[in-house]
């Protein structure tokens, strides 16, 4: 047997040539690591100088020229000749450098993360189906396709990003893929639609209404209108145009919401972390050095490497525009033209509701709807799960939307069965809105492009060089009978159904206010003698009315100011709270720790900036209080509403006995001094805590850690940024949430200037210099100057490289 | 002699080979050059594996070098070993044990 020597070593050769080039799971993931660490094709190839020369790229189904001037930042600045060319450009861009967030997120979207991932994301990817994630994206392209202008712009996108596919070569493969043993499969024109459901589920799916239906049963009425007031006594909305709402409202016949009296055993997926928020604003030039009007925009979103937005401008015949875009989408999103700017900042009301289906039988074929058996249609989704076999879930379709929870999925212990209402199930073409705001001229263009928009609802804050500025809160509204919403409705009566919506003409807007300046901040939205129920599971209480305060107080304002202003770290939650909580432990014999405690506090300017350990002391003491006044909820067996921090402030100072004050795991009951005392004592003990773990000082900026982590959580991928502010400071800046592009746009007669910046980089290499280069002036809040210039040979002199896309010849 | 003549014809085939193909292809280079070259099975090993491990680590050296080691850095703290010691590792024994069976299929001819 002369023959096993060779044949034992070849098969070692070929058996390790196939180990390192797969991918495995050995209790935690292993990359195929011969193709990984190959430095041909491997991750060493993704290194790169950011030197690029200029150069040309032939490809097919360009109609015309594309000049891209990639400025000193790495924005590329898009100059086509039509627009489908334009869209087509953005595609091909974007993708190179951003491709694999791109399909990561649409996959997300479409609950598809187990087919990379594994297992472990198969909750999730059945969570996001069985809310209608992409029913919802396939109804915005229905519409999408039938509007011809907006249906070129997204093909072209698609094209763009194809193109790029296509001649992608192994080498310039983003490192995730190569990590995670993959590659990208072809863009589609669904992606776009599922990328929109991304950001509707981010923004507007807020709700409690399982968690408030369940209050209603354990706490009572009386106590739930106590602890969850429909409007809290806290007044600064966002129009306040008192009597001034002169219109016919929509009514519907006044059957009451009806209030069921049961409890809800099931626990609901993970919500969205509650400080989700933006603050925009547009100054008149009454108010202003220069004359013009200023608009400042600052979306507040999770914050991730690679960034939700990538800066773009966009230039061609009729369009001229620049501003943050989205990875997945066509358009300029947040940004300005030479004749206007906007910026959105989410718009809190619910648009979201739970049904209970009575259904006939088992098989689920029908369900009961004012006496009659309805049929469902079923929808078969298969999963594929990587390293595991497919798995599918049958999803059961009632008139009203999906079952999402059954015996099947987080089922309710009595076997009941929830449908999901959801404004973004039917579908928008809100691209419409952005391809006009990218080309429109005035305060008109501007109104016109919002009657397109349907979702996810937002606060669109409009200035232009004409003079005007303007807010309107603009989604689609259902028209609300008093208390609708708020629970968990009976499927089986049509009577609680959403039966029309506010004609948009009746939304919330304003024009040219008295004050000078619009603003918003997450807040209730407008006077109480607006016509409509309004109704959200949360408002902002605190950013709304620092904004306000600084803003009608400024005048001869300058665009540097308003940068300030978006870094400001104020924070009036801890002007209102402070008092009461020294008050509250004032007749106490403190410990040596508590009294240094409270002297460092009680010398605490209220303001939470980067260094100091004052506001870790405060904001510790403000979350333990919590914790213990509202144990009743935090402990409690089935899922209930906490209420919000500030109608816990004024329960404090308004009613000094509340039975809730009493912490129950105790034998004693404890008053509301002690509770606060209590709150002081963990606080202590949490922050020393922290101490000891991270062996540092708990100074602010670290003790809060704002935290910019890769959308795989690669802690090598992801910066933790040192900065001020928290949720409730305009610098809404606290661990994975915060300012996501910061936005200054002096709307001046002899040409726009604009900054803008985002944590970040435009490249989504982590292998580039240009991957979190933004990451220092965000810090700083120093936006960037961005070069908005109308034709290339103006930017050249100072421009990294140009890239000129040329149609490929047939 | 034809020891080091093995060392640097691999690290020759291997580069073009490389240079236009999959990672894998690099074991059939080290192969045929071990089968050429005639050493012994065990010297093969150590040509194969010192061949390919310094075209990949020179390789994965000059990239670092030109790019500040900006994602070196990151990559280190994502694997179990150092990258240089991976990327040396994995290569030297592929193309090691691709020579020696080059070797040995040799002596069997």
């Amino acid at each position: 047997m002369k023959l096993v020597k060779p044949v034992i070593s070849l098969s070692i050769t070929i058996a390790l040539v196939y180990f390192l080039n797969n991918s495995w799971n050995f209790g935690s993931p292993i990359p195929p690591l011969g193709k990984f660490v190959d430095p041909f094709h491997g991750f060493w190839q993704n290194a790169e100088t950011g030197k690029v020369s200029d150069q040309q790229v032939n490809l097919p189904g360009l109609k015309d020229k594309v000049t891209v001037v990639y400025d000193s930042v790495l924005i590329p600045h898009l100059y086509a000749s039509n627009n489908s060319d334009l869209y087509y450009a953005q595609g091909y861009v974007t993708a190179q450098h951003r491709l694999w967030q791109m399909e990561f997120q649409t996959h997300a979207a479409a609950g598809r993360i187990s087919e990379i991932a594994g297992s472990a994301a198969l909750d999730f990817d059945r969570n996001q189906r069985r809310l209608g994630m992409v029913l919802g994206a396939e109804n915005s392209l229905k519409m999408i396709k039938a509007d011809p202008e907006i249906e070129e712009a997204v093909k072209a996108y698609t094209a763009g990003i194809n193109a790029y596919i296509n001649q992608l070569n192994d080498e310039k493969l983003p490192i995730e893929y190569k990590l995670m043993g993959y590659r990208p499969e072809p863009w589609t024109e669904l992606k776009v639609g599922l990328f929109l459901m991304n950001m509707a589920k981010t923004l507007n799916s807020g709700e409690n209404d399982i968690e408030l239906t369940n209050a209603l049963k354990v706490f009572g009425k009386e106590t739930l209108d106590l602890l969850f007031p429909d409007r809290e006594p806290v007044s600064d909305p966002i129009v306040d145009n008192e009597g001034g709402w002169k219109f016919k409202p929509v009514t519907l016949d006044s059957i009451p919401a009806i209030e069921p009296m049961e409890v809800v055993s099931i626990k609901p997926v993970e919500k969205q972390p509650k400080n989700i928020g933006s603050n925009n604003w547009a100054v008149s030039g009454k108010k202003t050095a220069s004359g013009s009007p200023i608009l400042c925009s600052d979306p507040h979103l999770g914050l991730t490497m690679p960034s939700i937005w990538y800066a773009i401008h966009l230039n061609a015949p009729g369009i001229n525009s620049m501003g943050a875009s989205f990875p997945g989408s066509p358009c300029v999103i947040i940004g300005f033209n030479d004749s206007i700017a906007w910026g959105p900042t989410n718009a809190q009301r619910d648009l979201v509701d739970w049904y209970k289906i009575t259904f006939k039988d088992n098989t689920k074929n029908e369900y009961l709807s004012d006496g009659q058996w309805k049929s469902t249609k079923k929808r078969i989704e298969k999963f594929s799960i990587k390293g595991k076999p497919d798995f599918y879930d049958t999803i059961v379709l009632t008139h009203l939307g999906p079952v999402t929870y059954d015996e099947s999925y987080h089922g309710d212990k009595q076997n009941k069965h929830y449908a999901y209402r959801w404004i973004a199930h039917d579908g928008g073409n809100i691209l419409r809105t952005f391809y006009e705001f990218n080309r429109g001229n005035n305060h008109g263009d501007y109104m016109k492009a919002l009657d397109h928009y349907y979702f996810p609802a937002q606060n669109f804050a409009f200035a232009s060089v004409a003079g005007d500025i303007a807010i309107r809160i603009q989604g689609k509204y259902p028209v609300r009978r008093k208390d609708e919403g708020k629970f968990v409705l009976d499927g089986s009566k049509t009577s609680s159904e959403w039966k029309a919506f506010i004609p948009f003409d009746q939304n919330v807007m304003i024009k040219n206010p008295e004050r000078g300046f619009v603003s918003s901040a997450n807040q209730y939205p407008v006077d109480g003698s607006y016509p409509y129920f309004v109704h959200s599971s949360q408002w902002e209480h605190y950013r709304n009315r620092r904004v306000n305060r600084v803003l009608s107080e400024m005048n001869n304002i300058t665009p540097q100011q308003m940068m300030q202003l978006q870094n400001d770290n104020y924070n009036i939650q801890a002007e209102e709270y402070l008092p009461l909580l020294l008050d509250g432990v004032k007749s106490f014999t403190l410990t040596e720790d508590e009294k240094k405690a409270v002297e460092l506090v009680k010398a605490w300017n209220y303001t939470n900036n980067a260094e100091g350990t004052a506001p870790s002391y405060f904001e510790a003491w403000l979350e333990e209080l919590q914790l213990s006044i509202w144990d009743e909820m935090v402990d409690s067996k089935v899922s209930l509403p906490k209420p919000s921090e500030y109608t816990t402030w004024w329960l404090l100072k308004n009613s000094p006995d509340l039975p809730f004050y009493d912490y129950q795991k105790t034998p004693e009951k404890e008053t509301r001094n002690d509770i606060i005392r209590m709150g002081l004592q963990r606080a202590i003990e949490r922050v020393s805590r922290w101490e000891k773990d991270h062996g540092r000082k708990a100074d602010w900026a670290y003790y809060k850690d704002s935290f910019v982590r890769h959308l795989l959580r690669l802690e090598p991928f992801s910066v933790h940024a040192i900065n001020g502010g928290n949720p409730n400071t305009l610098n809404a800046s606290r661990g994975g949430w915060g300012p996501s592009w910061r936005m200054v746009v002096s709307l001046e007669k002899t040409g726009i200037r604009a900054w803008g910046v985002y944590p970040g980089g435009q490249s989504g290499n982590p292998g580039s210099p240009y991957y979190d280069n933004f990451i220092a002036p965000w810090e700083k809040a120093q936006p960037l100057r961005l070069k908005f210039e109308g034709a290339p040979s103006a930017l050249t002199s100072s421009a990294l490289f140009t890239t000129t896309l040329t149609p490929a010849s047939k | 002699m034809k020891f080091l003549i093995q060392i640097i014809a691999t690290i020759i085939v291997c580069f073009l080979l490389q240079t236009f193909l999959p990672w894998w292809t690099l074991a059939i280079g080290a192969l045929a050059v071990s089968f050429i070259a005639g050493n012994k099975a065990g010297v093969s090993f150590v040509a194969g594996f010192v061949g390919v491990g310094i075209l990949w680590f020179g390789m994965a050296f000059y990239i670092d070098q030109t790019t500040h080691s900006i994602l070196t850095e990151k990559v280190n703290k994502l694997l179990p070993l150092n990258s240089f010691v991976l990327t040396t590792l994995i290569g030297g024994l592929v193309g090691g044990f691709a020579a020696m069976t080059g070797a040995l299929i040799k002596k069997q001819i």
